[in-house]
C-alpha cells in the first residue's frame, strides 16, 4: 500500500514539478500554487477513471449487455463528456467559479465567528477509525445529492437543464457525465458547501468524489446484471438506476420519479421513492423536444439545453400557450 | 505465548522510548497529526485534530504546543514532550500563523483567509484589537523589544508593521511578489522577507520598511528556521526544491541542499545535527544530516504536511533572537480566547 502511494504521489509531484508548478510561478501565481498541486491529482484520478470505465466495465457491456441492439453512434457524444469531465476541464471552469463563491460564503461565516463543525467532535471514536469516517462523511454526501437530485427534477428550470442527461436512449457506462455544465455547475457549488457545511477534509472530498463517481458510472451500464436481492439495497446498481432512466409509458408516467439514490438505496427506501421489480425497461424521455438531444454533438447539445433552461425561467405570461419539454416528469 | 509477550514488552519500550524523542508533524489536508519517531525513522501514531491544521508554536514556558486549527478557529494544546492532548482553546479565527513576543506578553495570530491580524494578551489569549489588513496575511515576526510585529501579505506584495501595545498600523511597504517568512535578525536592525514569487529574499529596515538588500536563493523562497548559532538560517524554497543556509552576516548563501516535494516548514533537533523538512507534496518528511548536508531519509505520513516540531526539545526561547517569533509562526484569531 505504501509503495502504491508512493508511486501516485511520486507521479503528481513530477507531473507537478515539471508541468504546473513552472508555468504557476512564471505566472506569478503563488497563491494558486496548492490548489494547482490538488488539480494535478484530479486530472490523474481521471485519467485512471476512464481506464477503469473503458477496460474493465466497458467488458461486462460487452459480455452481457442488457439492450443488445440499439444506434450505438448516440453513445459517442457521451464520451466526449466523460473525457472532459474525469479529466477536469470542465470540473476547472467550473472550480474557477464555484471557489471564490463557495470561499466567500464559508469566509463570511467565519468571519462570525460560525465555525464548520466537525463530526469528531459529537463521535471523538470516529476521529481513530479512518474508514468509519469516510463512510459516515460519504453517507452524508449521498444524502444531500440525493435531495439535490429531487430538486432538479422537481423544478422545471432545473428539469430543463437536466433532461439532457436523461434523453440519452442508449445508455452505457459512458452516460453519467452527459450534462449540462449550468447544471454541473449548481450541483457541485451546492455540494461544495454541503460539504464545508459539514466538515468534509479536502482529501476525504477527493475520495467520495472518485469512488462515488465510478459507482455512478457503473450504474448507468448497459449490463444485465445484480448485486443481488440484499446487494441492491446496500448499493445502486445498473438494474436500479436504469429504472430511474426509463421511459414514461401510459401506466408509468412517473417511472422517473423513482430510484433517485446516486449511491445509496436506502435514501429512496426511507422516503418512499425506491421501485425494485426487475423489469427492464426502454431508456429516454416521452417528449419530443427533449428526445431529440439524441444525435447532437456536444456545442449544439449545450446550447439547445441552455435554450429550455431560458425558456423555463421566462415569466409564464411571455411564453408561448404550449411548450414541450419543459415538463417535469413528476407533474 | 511467552515469546509473543516477551515480542510485545519490546515493542512497547522500542515505541515509548521513541515517544520520548519523537516529531511531531501536522497533516493539514487530512486533520491529523503524525508522531514519528526520530530514531527510528517512522510514524508512531496517526491522531486526529480539529480541521486544516497548518501551524504550530510552543508556549513560552515551553509545556505546550499550540496547534492553530484554521477551520474549526481553535488552538489545539499538546504536551510538548509527549504531545498528548491538554486543552482547547475557542474562538481564536482562522489562527492560520501563530507567534508569542519575546517578551511573551502577546499573542498574535493571522487570518490568512480572513484578512485580519489579530493582537491577543498571551496570559489567558485575551483580544487586545483586531487590524483588518487586505492582502492575505502569512507570516511573522518580532522586533527584539516586543513592541512590533511584521506581516507579510502574500497577495499584495507587502510587509506591515503593527504597534502591538497600541494594535495600530505603523507602515505598510511594497517588498517584492507574494512575501511568505519573516526574519527578525539579531541585531534588529534588518529584517528579512522571503519572496515566494520570486526566487530570495529581501533584506527590510524595521523602522521604515525600506528595502536595502537582496539575496538569490531559489525560486519559491518561502519561510526560515534557525541553525543555533545566532548567524545562519535555513530558507526553504519550495518551487526550486532546496533548502538554502544562508549566512546573515555575510549576507550569502552558505550551503545549498537538495529537498524534492516542495519543502516548507523546519525544525531542527536539540543536538543540531539533523534538520527535518516537510515535503508538502510528496506527503513525506525529509531528514537532512546537517554534516553531510543532504537528505538521507524520508518518512511517510499524512496529506499535505506542514508544521513540525520536536517534542521534548526542551523550553521554547520565544524572546530568543536566534528564532522568529519564537518559532514556527502563522494563524489567525478573533474575539478573546477561552479555554477548555
Amino acid at each position: 500500500m505504501g509503495e502504491l502511494t508512493d508511486l501516485w504521489v511520486g507521479t503528481q509531484n513530477w507531473i507537478f514539478e515539471t508541468f504546473v508548478g513552472p508555468v504557476i510561478f512564471w505566472l506569478g501565481q503563488m497563491a494558486w500554487y496548492e490548489p494547482a498541486y490538488s488539480a494535478v491529482e484530479f486530472f490523474m484520478l481521471g485519467v485512471v477513471q476512464i481506464a477503469v470505465i473503458a477496460l474493465g466495465m466497458r467488458f461486462f457491456e460487452r459480455r452481457w449487455p442488457l439492450e443488445k441492439t440499439g444506434n450505438d453512434r448516440l453513445i459517442g457524444v457521451d464520451r466526449v463528456y466523460t473525457v472532459l469531465n474525469k479529466l477536469g476541464i470542465l470540473p476547472l471552469a467550473i472550480f474557477v467559479i464555484t471557489y471564490p463563491i463557495s470561499q466567500e460564503i464559508e469566509l463570511l461565516m467565519r468571519s462570525w465567528g460560525l465555525a464548520p463543525p466537525r463530526l469528531e467532535r459529537l463521535l471523538p471514536w470516529l476521529g481513530d477509525n479512518v474508514l468509519a469516517s469516510f463512510l459516515v462523511y460519504f453517507v452524508l454526501y449521498d444524502f444531500a445529492a440525493y435531495w439535490l437530485h429531487r430538486a432538479q427534477h422537481a423544478i422545471p428550470w432545473w428539469w430543463a437543464l437536466h433532461s439532457l442527461h436523461h434523453s440519452q436512449r442508449r445508455m452505457t457506462v459512458w452516460s453519467d457525465d452527459r450534462n449540462h455544465v449550468l447544471d454541473d455547475f449548481l450541483i457541485t457549488l451546492a455540494l461544495v458547501l454541503f460539504s464545508q457545511m459539514v466538515g468534509v477534509q479536502p482529501g476525504e472530498y477527493v475520495s467520495i468524489l472518485m469512488v462515488g463517481r465510478l459507482v455512478e458510472s457503473w450504474s448507468h451500464a448497459n449490463v444485465d446484471m445484480s448485486f443481488g436481492k440484499i446487494g441492491e439495497r446496500l448499493l445502486v446498481g445498473p438494474r436500479f438506476h436504469r429504472l430511474h432512466h426509463a421511459l414514461a409509458n401510459p401506466d408509468e408516467r412517473h417511472i422517473h420519479d423513482h430510484n433517485f439514490a446516486p449511491v445509496f438505496p436506502i435514501w429512496d427506501i426511507l422516503f418512499g421513492t425506491a421501485i425494485y421489480d426487475g423489469k427492464n425497461r426502454p431508456t429516454g424521455v416521452d417528449d419530443p423536444v427533449i428526445d431529440a438531444d439524441n444525435g447532437r454533438g456536444w456545442v449544439v447539445q449545450q446550447v439547445t439545453v441552455f435554450g429550455r433552461f431560458l425558456k423555463a425561467i421566462t415569466p409564464r405570461f411571455l411564453r408561448a400557450p404550449f411548450q414541450p419539454g419543459l415538463r417535469p416528469p413528476a407533474e | 505465548m511467552k515469546r509473543l509477550a516477551i515480542a510485545a514488552t519490546t515493542l512497547l519500550a522500542v515505541i515509548g522510548s521513541a515517544r520520548a524523542d519523537s516529531v511531531l508533524v501536522l497533516n493539514s489536508e487530512e486533520a491529523s497529526y503524525s508522531i514519528l519517531s526520530r530514531a527510528g525513522r517512522t510514524e508512531l501514531q496517526r491522531l486526529p485534530v480539529g480541521r486544516e491544521p497548518h501551524h504550530l508554536i510552543p508556549t513560552p514556558d515551553g509545556k505546550e504546543v499550540l496547534i492553530g486549527s484554521t477551520a474549526t478557529n481553535e488552538l489545539l494544546s499538546l504536551d510538548s514532550k509527549t504531545g498528548e492532548r491538554r486543552r482547547v482553546v475557542s474562538n481564536i479565527i482562522d489562527p492560520y500563523q501563530l507567534g508569542f513576543s519575546g517578551d511573551g506578553k502577546w499573542f498574535v495570530t493571522v487570518a490568512y483567509r480572513l484578512d485580519h491580524v489579530d493582537i491577543f494578551h498571551a496570559d489567558g489569549f485575551k483580544l487586545a484589537g483586531r487590524i483588518f489588513i487586505d492582502g492575505l496575511p502569512s507570516h511573522m515576526a518580532f522586533d527584539a523589544e516586543s513592541k512590533t510585529v511584521f506581516v507579510s501579505l502574500q497577495q499584495s506584495g507587502r510587509l506591515a508593521a503593527f504597534d502591538l501595545a497600541t494594535q495600530t498600523l505603523k507602515w505598510n511597504v511594497p517588498v517584492g511578489n507574494t512575501p511568505a517568512g519573516v526574519l527578525m535578525l539579531p541585531d534588529n536592525k534588518r529584517v528579512l522577507v522571503a519572496l515566494t514569487g520570486e526566487d530570495g529574499v529581501v533584506v527590510v529596515d524595521p523602522s521604515d520598511g525600506k528595502v536595502t538588500g537582496r539575496l538569490q536563493t531559489g525560486k519559491g523562497a518561502h519561510n526560515f528556521w534557525p541553525k543555533g548559532d545566532g548567524r545562519h538560517w535555513f530558507l526553504s524554497n519550495r518551487v526550486e526544491g532546496t533548502v538554502s543556509m544562508v549566512d546573515t552576516q555575510d549576507m550569502r548563501v552558505a550551503g545549498t541542499i537538495k529537498v524534492a516535494g516542495g519543502p516548507d516548514c523546519m525544525d531542527i533537533t536539540a543536538d543540531g545535527k539533523e534538520l527535518w523538512v516537510t515535503q508538502r507534496f510528496l506527503r513525506r518528511v525529509a531528514v537532512v544530516d546537517l554534516e553531510q548536508m543532504k537528505v538521507v531519509a524520508s518518512i511517510p505520513v499524512g496529506k499535505s504536511p506542514h508544521g513540525v516540531f520536536m517534542l521534548k526539545s526542551g523550553p521554547a526561547a520565544p524572546a530568543s533572537p536566534l528564532s522568529p517569533a519564537g518559532g514556527p509562526l502563522r494563524a489567525v484569531s478573533t474575539g478573546s480566547g477561552t479555554t477548555r
